[in-house]
């Protein structure tokens, strides 16, 4: 992806929808129904929140929406059949813009620790 | 021209649902009607089985397939919505002033106030607020409090379905009922969220759910099942002696995708 992709890409990023990175990268792990990945995402060391059903499943329909991920029905052989959600190309671009992201902002507040500390010495 | 009808039983609280949809299916099949019976939903598929037909059955509770339809009456079902139960009350409810989602039960059991919940034979809503009643007993470490619940309550065969006990509420003949929050919603009602730790919405909270479960009649008559507590999930599926096979599937097609999701989430469910 080429840099002035990456920046427009970044100016829609903000702390408040993480939990789109956090469900991208659960789909890149391996494609799963939103019930399963509410399941996986309370497992995981990385959720931000208490996970919020409606939360997961409205930013779902979203990231669908906008191309990241496709989702099929997926025929139960002995249960339900659910809507299977699986990671685009695109979704692969977004992660790797996401990951970039937080390195930075995990360097913005190790800075602003450090400062912190260092004013309270 | 012969007109075709497109029989639809369905879960009570999916009534607004299922009349949306219909606006919206019929344009496009000018030679089509469609015939819309709503029920509790343990009701419905007993209904199926005593030999009821029906092209689609859409349900409260996606457990119902499994237990009483598949596979000699529906072959697949999806599950496309899910909820969760809150404290549905009113502007006279008693008690409305102070009633929080944390000291809910302290107002429910003062003697002056009036709640209810629907029939739990019929209807999931119902077996759901027993489920509820027995986490929060958990979850408040409150032993007892779900057997002084059930004792405090209206006379659950008053109000077969959950779509009949919103109606009491609506009408200010009960302070407050444990209803899916999207029926108390659409009524403009106001309503106190419960934990999600209890109110049956939370994947992440299944194996909690779990611990909670209701006695029933099973599809032998005479006999009994254990159902247990799971997060709410709705379902439909297509009676497999169908007439009217593929337009079933293009209404469910239709209930499934982008348009459908659109209109559950306006009658206040989370597509899924």
């Amino acid at each position: 992806m080429d840099n002035e992709k990456v920046k427009e890409l970044e100016l829609t990023l903000s702390m408040e929808r993480f939990i789109q990175a956090e469900l991208l990268l659960l789909l890149k792990q391996k494609p799963s129904h939103g019930y399963e990945l509410i399941q996986r995402l309370d497992d995981s060391e990385f959720k931000s929140a208490e996970v919020d059903a409606a939360t997961v499943y409205r930013n779902l329909r979203r990231m669908d929406k906008e191309g990241m991920i496709k989702s099929q029905w997926e025929v139960g052989e002995s249960g339900p059949g659910r809507r299977l959600y699986k990671l685009t190309t695109q979704g692969e671009e977004y992660l790797i813009v996401w990951t970039q992201y937080i390195v930075r902002q995990k360097i913005k507040l190790e800075n602003f620790l450090e400062a912190y500390l260092r004013f309270n010495q | 021209m012969v007109q075709k009808t497109l029989k639809i039983i369905h879960a009570g609280a999916l009534q607004i649902v299922m009349e949306k949809c219909q606006e919206h299916f019929l344009p496009n099949y000018p030679d089509l009607q469609i015939e819309l019976t709503g029920v509790g939903s343990r009701e419905g598929a007993k209904r199926l089985l005593t030999g009821e037909k029906y092209d689609i059955i859409a349900l409260a509770d996606q457990a119902l397939f499994a237990e009483l339809l598949v596979p000699n009456l529906v072959n697949n079902y999806f599950i496309f919505a899910s909820d969760q139960i809150v404290l549905g009350s009113h502007e006279e409810s008693k008690g409305n002033k102070e009633i929080t989602s944390e000291n809910w039960t302290e107002v429910l059991l003062k003697p002056q106030v009036s709640f209810a919940r629907s029939d739990h034979r019929l209807d999931p809503c119902g077996y759901r607020t027993l489920m509820v009643w027995q986490l929060a007993e958990r979850f408040y470490d409150r032993p007892g409090l779900y057997s002084t619940l059930e004792a405090a309550c209206i006379p659950y065969s008053i109000y077969p379905k959950s779509i009949d006990l919103s109606q009491a509420l609506l009408n200010g003949q009960v302070d407050y009922a444990f209803l899916y929050s999207s029926e108390v919603r659409h009524l403009g009602l106001p309503f106190i969220p419960l934990a999600p730790k209890i109110n049956l919405s939370n994947p992440a909270y299944a194996k909690f759910y779990d611990q909670a479960s209701v006695s029933l009649e099973s599809k032998i008559p005479g006999t009994n099942i254990i159902i247990h507590g799971s997060p709410i999930e709705f379902a439909i599926g297509i009676a497999k002696d169908s007439f009217q096979s593929d337009i079933a599937q293009s209404f469910v097609d239709f209930l499934t995708g982008e348009e459908g999701a659109a209109i559950l989430e306006e009658c206040g469910l989370t597509p899924c």
